[in-house]
């Protein structure tokens, strides 16, 4: 069975695209079958890969169940790193969803087929707070969040947690991590230590703030694939570590 | 689909190297050409009887990477990272992971054996869209036998790796190589290529004995055709039964030679009697020293279902039995090998060797059947044990002594190799695989209850040994609710045999032996 994992948070900019690349990139170089479903219709993830962001039937052939899911994936150029691509059309996903009886089942629905295919599936979320989240929220087994440390960033987490227990999400599991931290900024070290003191269940790795996170939109690729041995890699690497420990090998 | 979808091998157009093919490559695609040559040296490794062949699987070791793939495709089954395997491999000291429940199943105990060694220089090269995205990937490499003496060299080899999603530009690549480029789809995989350039055959070495005869062939000639092929398996488990390196050489070696002792026997009149009788007598005594270790691997390969007979609490109580049973088994193999090398067995092999070659040209007075056809003279024996068996059974009930069971049981393995060996060749498939598969029913209950006969008598025998142990007292608690159950197994295994017995010996099924084997 497939371990589901979602990178999500409602606000936008926190490094969860690069997460996502990163970690199943991660998962597959340790011999893993893994599948990231690229939800975002800004395409970060299906740019990343150098893959089309155009999916046939869109995003109402796939949560319809009209498209057959399997001939859409595509191979990346890491083996075993498979993606299923983004579409201008997941925009309207919500409108897609919104004509089912139970509409936050519906992406479990869509992936149904490939869960003895892939050991893990990743799913890189556009930020929001809509039917295709909560769709993902039922899906997933966990939900990996990047927090930025910035005074508001508790409150998000707040939210989120509110959102997660007053939905139908069942036994998700919530682990956010702190992202783009910078330890010269004296807020963002004080932010760390206050929400580590205060609330348990943040992972300890934290991704800093790094030029060569920002290189991998220019290069068109994984940080882990073409600097493996920089800090930000480095921190991606312990964040699996830790990852794989609390949802198990897929 | 898989995730990882078919590929394939090609082979350049008559000596061409590694450099021209990449830039015959790199003259037709977009291409991404990986780096420099790079050597990676990797071990195929399959059973001695080829069962990874035979799945339709690959297994190699290279670059601290165990992997499974299928011949054809070439397509990633499971992997593992570990460290060389070296000369053997058993699925028991793997990591539990998917590769070793895959190799498991197909190969049981039999130990993964070095088939083939070779050194590749290998370049990858990966075919690019207009993204610079790879689309195809593809590995030249140029292998070439490691330790080789002089062998004939491998070609050079295009693979050719599909990444999913891309099937037209998989589709362009294969037609621009076969047609504009002039390769060819290789025959065979590398592994074949490799093993068969050092003197091996892919599909291993096979214990089963498959000899096509025909029906008026004389009795002689072609029983000889079936022995030599006995003995060609004798001989081609020996080595591995003295090196110990799985417990399925020994078992296919007694195999072999207790088929050959019930041709002596069942098929007597085509032997001068004054030789048959000394080589009966010494296959005989090859069986007796063979079948010790036999027994001891057997129990120690079978420990676990018998520790999984007493209740969950004790199982770890057994431990001292299992360390009595090593240590036998140690023994026993030490007294075996010391009399499969001794010269008596050489002498035998190669005696009953130079016998079957001269006996054609043997005169015929004291060799009654010899001219006979082989079916006339199989059949006879076929309607005789099985008419035998029928009388033995009949006279079998609950309370028969364990003796009747276990030469009905002797008497079953003789009618059951007449059938495989000559019945399976010379007579239609439809009469004799439902009787084979009426006796293995049979059998199947006759060999528990001989087994849970002989378990009980053996584990009694070792209560002494047991208690001497550490945890002595313990183990011989466990063992005696161990007897019980087995002793258990043997009473209903009686009461399962009338059963068995009746479809084996039914009405139907005597007239179809006495129509088919008239």
């Amino acid at each position: 069975m497939s371990r589901i994992l979602a990178t999500y948070n409602i606000k936008g900019g926190v490094g969860k695209t690069s997460a996502a690349v990163n970690l199943s990139y991660l998962a597959a170089r340790d011999g893993a079958r893994t599948l990231l479903w690229d939800l975002d219709p800004q395409a970060g993830a299906t740019y990343l890969f150098r893959v089309k962001p155009k999916v046939r039937g869109g995003g109402g052939g796939l949560v319809r169940l009209k498209s057959d899911v399997e001939d859409l994936i595509k191979g990346t150029d890491h083996p075993g790193l498979d993606l299923l691509p983004a579409d201008f059309s997941y925009r309207h996903m919500d409108l897609a969803l919104d004509g089912f009886k139970h509409p936050t089942r519906r992406l479990a629905r869509v992936l149904e087929p490939l869960t003895g295919e892939y050991d893990y599936v990743f799913l890189d979320c556009p930020p929001s707070i809509s039917l295709v989240s909560e769709s993902v929220f039922e899906a997933a087994d966990a939900l990996l969040v990047p927090v930025v440390p910035a005074t508001l960033s508790s409150r998000t987490l707040e939210q989120l947690e509110d959102v997660v227990d007053g939905g139908s999400a069942g036994d998700l599991r919530l682990l956010p991590f702190f992202s783009m931290v910078d330890t010269r900024k004296k807020l963002h070290r004080e932010v760390v230590e206050r929400v580590r003191a205060e609330r348990a269940g943040v992972l300890e790795a934290e991704i800093p703030t790094s030029a060569d996170v920002e290189r991998m939109g220019a290069y068109r690729n994984v940080l882990c694939a073409f600097a493996p041995r920089s800090r930000a890699a480095g921190a991606y690497e312990a964040l699996w570590r830790e990852v794989r420990a609390r949802v198990g090998e897929g | 689909m898989s995730a990882l979808a078919a590929g394939s091998d090609f082979l350049p157009p008559g000596g061409m190297t590694l450099e021209a093919v990449a830039r015959a490559l790199a003259g037709r695609f977009e291409v991404r050409d990986g780096r420099s040559a790079r050597a990676l040296d990797r071990t195929y490794y399959d059973t001695f009887d080829g069962l990874v062949h035979g799945a339709g699987l690959t297994l190699s070791h290279g670059a601290g990477t165990l992997t499974l793939s299928e011949r054809d495709s070439g397509a990633e089954r499971a992997r593992l990272a570990m460290a060389s395997p070296g000369e053997r491999l058993l699925t028991g000291d793997l990591a539990v992971s998917p590769m070793r429940d895959q190799l498991r199943e197909v190969v049981e105990v039999r130990a993964l054996l070095p088939i083939a060694r070779v050194r590749i220089r290998t370049r990858a090269f990966q075919v690019l869209d207009d993204e610079r995205k790879t689309v195809v990937r593809m590995m030249l490499e140029q292998p070439e036998l490691m330790n080789s003496r002089g062998d004939p060299a491998l070609g050079t080899r295009v693979r050719v790796l599909p990444v999913r999603g891309y099937d037209e530009e998989l589709a362009l690549v294969r037609r621009t190589l076969e047609g504009e480029l002039g390769f060819a789809p290789a025959p065979q995989p590398l592994v074949d290529e490799a093993v068969k350039a050092s003197g091996g055959d892919p599909a291993g070495i096979s214990s089963k004995i498959v000899v096509p005869l025909g029906a008026q062939e004389r009795a002689d000639l072609a029983t000889i055709a079936v022995l030599r092929r006995l003995e060609a398996v004798i001989e081609a488990n020996l080595e591995g039964t003295i090196a110990d390196l799985d417990s399925e050489f020994l078992h296919d070696f007694r195999v072999s030679v207790r088929r050959t002792r019930a041709v002596q026997r069942e098929l007597k009149a085509l032997f001068p009697p004054e030789e048959l009788r000394h080589f009966r007598s010494e296959f005989r005594w090859l069986q007796q020293v063979t079948g010790d270790s036999r027994d001891l691997d057997v129990y120690v390969l079978g420990f676990e279902s018998m520790r999984a007979l007493v209740p969950e609490t004790m199982r770890d109580d057994l431990e001292p039995l299992l360390a009595v049973l090593r240590r036998r088994r140690g023994a026993a193999r030490r007294k075996m090998v010391r009399a499969i090398r001794s010269k008596r067995t050489a002498a035998l092999l190669s005696e009953w060797s130079s016998f079957l070659t001269e006996l054609p040209d043997r005169p015929e007075e004291d060799r009654a059947d010899a001219g006979q056809p082989i079916s006339a003279v199989a059949a006879g024996r076929i309607r005789k044990v099985y008419r035998q068996m029928v009388k033995m059974g009949r006279a079998i009930d609950k309370d028969s002594p364990p003796e009747d069971y276990h030469e009905l049981r002797k008497k079953g393995k003789e009618l059951r190799y007449l059938l495989e060996l000559f019945g399976a060749p010379l007579y239609p498939g439809e009469v004799v695989k439902p009787m084979i598969k009426s006796l293995k029913a049979l059998q199947d209950v006759l060999g528990l209850h001989q087994d849970r006969e002989v378990q009980v008598a053996t584990l009694r025998s070792l209560e002494h040994e047991v208690d001497a142990a550490q945890g002595g007292t313990g183990a011989l608690m466990a063992m005696g609710v161990l007897v019980a159950r087995l002793a258990e197994d043997e009473l209903a295994a009686r009461a399962t045999f009338a059963e068995r017995f009746a479809v084996f010996a039914s009405k139907a099924q005597r007239k179809l032996v006495t129509d088919t084997f008239a």
